[in-house]
């Protein structure tokens, strides 16, 4: 069996360090030349393939390119060094103003071209306020490209979500309530003066509230009360750390109640999966960018736009939560052996000894990072910038998201090869902070070497 | 949405065996939130029973029962409402709606439960509701030999109430429904 030699470019030192708190002028960091002429270069956004040159000291016979041709996509990461970290910094260097303008020219069109969108996209988005929230909404489809429909489509889907709402979180007494007062006999007052009997009719319907009929809306009521209970801790241990989701405020607990509404209606509407731990992590970051938009109108419909890219968004991942699905083709545990696999293709020397060696079973960490789509491994607002990438995968968040965990791998190796199980493990639950446009950069390259 | 549970008069074991089955599958725990027990157990298994249905019970003492330490009368608010809980035998004559209401105005509450005759009714009058959930078991009482079990499950939410009415008719559970509102208080709970 012959021993794949792992490429040099994927040995060097660059790849091991976290990198510091970026400072441009670190050039093992740089994959280009020098710090200073990058932004030059940024300056002619030309449209020329990338070439990814590593630095002068290893070989050229390294694969270089990615197929997919990006118009400014080289002069972005470069430019991206300076601002990852700090997340709601306005843009600092001309390659970021640039970026933030091709994309809101890109959105401003009659027609959005999804192809260009997602490419743009797929380097991670500004943080300016509005921007993240529409193309987000456009990149899961709920937003249609031609701009002109845009108006109509959200009106029905929010007065369809409105409609889901009425339907299935009302409580049997409010129906009951309802019932009463569309027959008219809305008329006993308690203390109204005159003396009878109170009049009594029957129920025929079986609905009352001890009834256990399966019908009844009584007895469905009691059954979600369990969910109810689930869904509620589960939302209130949602990002205890960020106060848009638990602080004090009321501003905060409406944000808690509108998501336990979307989480409600998703799980009455879905009886096959119903709610499943986890969903509220998946669930805030799209409630947090919809409800931050600066447009008045998004920010108050967030619930309902948010209800929809949720459900579109876990459409790709339902096969995860259902049990019996586990073992198949569709499971998670297929899913982390193809990860598994992706290792083992990139990086032989890491994957023998992570799973052979030191026996770490990529259940014990890819789980986590799979199910939840890495929102508890980085920090809540380095997880958007992932899920930029993420979302703008064309062929769907998966691909992109196995990509991006052979890619956190790959980054610690050293660190991984030269540990035992207890270490490997440690690190792997509880990954190290990293710069992630550079992440999002090697799982680039990586998914284009697999093309090559 | 509160879900209270009026019933009484059971006089296990010297009337009734037990409640019957078909009112025991139905009054599971976790759903009831009170439970006004207007007294006449007798026994204290029917106490520990009742407590397992909900942990909120409120008795008071018939004159049959064996624990002596219930109180006469009770009262307590739930939601909007203030309710009142009597047996029934203290009052004379048993039954009557003057009488009962010279006592309603006396406990000052919206809704009175109250027992002994082992037949259900609702009155309202001006100064409230007064409720008789009747006899859980169908126990016989001095006034009436033919009794159908009866009990009355309420659904006090905000200022509406509906009484469910569940009795067991010919050996079927037949349930009925009353709804009443109260006028938004002038006066501070």
């Amino acid at each position: 069996m012959v021993r794949k030699k792992v490429p040099e470019w994927l040995n060097s030192t660059m790849w091991s360090t976290p990198p510091p708190p970026s400072s441009l002028n670190d050039d093992a960091l740089l994959l280009r030349n020098s710090p200073s002429s990058t932004k030059m270069s940024s300056m002619k956004k030309e449209t020329d393939t990338i070439s990814v040159t590593p630095p002068p000291s290893t070989a050229s016979s390294v694969p270089s390119p990615s197929p997919r041709p990006r118009r400014n996509g080289s002069s972005s990461i470069s430019g991206e060094y300076g601002n990852s970290s700090s997340s709601v910094v306005a843009p600092s260097s001309a390659e970021d103003f640039s970026r933030q303008a091709h994309l809101s020219a890109e959105l401003s069109k009659k027609v959005i071209n999804m192809k260009e969108l997602r490419s743009l996209a797929s380097q991670s988005l500004p943080d300016s306020p509005g921007i993240r929230s529409t193309v987000w909404k456009l990149l899961l489809g709920y937003l249609p490209p031609e701009r002109s429909l845009w108006s109509s489509e959200l009106k029905q889907k929010r007065s369809q979500y409105k409609h889901y709402k009425d339907e299935l979180l009302t409580s049997p007494s409010e129906i009951t309530w309802r019932l009463v007062r569309s027959k008219g006999l809305d008329n006993y007052e308690l203390k109204s003066g005159s003396r009878c009997m109170l009049s009594r009719s029957r129920i025929t319907d079986e609905d009352h509230p001890l009834s256990l009929g399966k019908a009844s809306a009584w007895n469905t009521y009691f059954q979600d009360i369990e969910t109810i209970e689930q869904i509620d801790k589960d939302v209130k241990r949602t990002h205890p750390d960020i106060p848009f989701f638990s602080a004090e405020s009321s501003f905060a607990r409406s944000n808690q109640e509108s998501m336990k509404n979307i989480l409600l209606v998703f799980a009455k509407l879905n009886q096959g999966i119903r709610y499943v731990q986890g969903m509220n992590e998946i669930l805030a970051p799209i409630f947090y960018v919809f409800r931050n938009d600066p447009d008045e109108d998004s920010s108050s419909h967030a619930e309902a736009d948010a209800f929809f890219c949720f459900v579109e968004l876990l459409s790709g991942f339902r096969d995860f939560y259902c049990q019996q699905l586990d073992n198949s083709v569709v499971g998670i545990r297929s899913a982390i052996t193809r990860l598994s696999q992706l290792v083992r293709k990139h990086d032989e020397e890491l994957w023998r000894h992570l799973e052979i060696t030191t026996k770490v079973n990529p259940q014990f960490y890819a789980f986590r990072w799979i199910t939840l789509l890495l929102t508890q491994e980085f920090s809540f607002f380095d997880c958007l910038h992932i899920w930029d990438a993420l979302l703008s995968d064309p062929e769907g968040p998966l691909e992109s998201l196995l990509g991006i965990c052979c890619a956190m791998l790959v980054l610690v190796r050293r660190r991984l090869i030269a540990g035992d199980f207890t270490s490997n493990m440690k690190l792997l639950q509880h990954y190290p902070t990293t710069n992630i446009s550079h992440l999002l950069y090697v799982a680039n390259k990586l998914r284009s070497k697999m093309l090559v | 949405m509160v879900l209270v549970l009026a019933l009484g008069d059971i006089h296990v074991p010297q009337r009734a065996a037990d409640l019957p089955p078909k009112f025991k599958s139905m009054l599971v725990p976790g759903k009831i939130q009170h439970i006004l027990c207007t007294g006449n157990l007798s026994i204290k298994e029917i106490h520990d029973y009742l407590k397992t249905i909900c942990p909120d019970l409120h008795i008071v003492r018939g004159e049959f029962d064996e624990d002596a330490r219930y109180p006469d009368t009770k009262t307590l608010s739930i939601g909007q409402f203030k309710l009142g809980l009597c047996h029934g035998h203290q009052v004379i004559p048993w039954g009557d709606l003057d009488s009962l209401a010279m006592l309603q105005r006396q406990l000052d509450v919206d809704i009175l439960v109250t027992g002994h005759t082992h037949q259900f009714t609702a009155y309202k009058h001006e100064g409230g509701v007064v409720i008789n959930p009747g006899s859980a078991t169908g126990a016989y009482s001095t006034i009436n030999q033919d009794v159908n079990p009866s009990f009355v499950l309420m659904d006090i939410d905000g200022l509406r109430v509906v009484v469910y009415v569940y009795e067991l008719i010919d050996g079927e559970v037949k349930v009925d429904k009353i709804d009443f509102k109260k006028a938004s208080s002038t006066s501070a709970p």
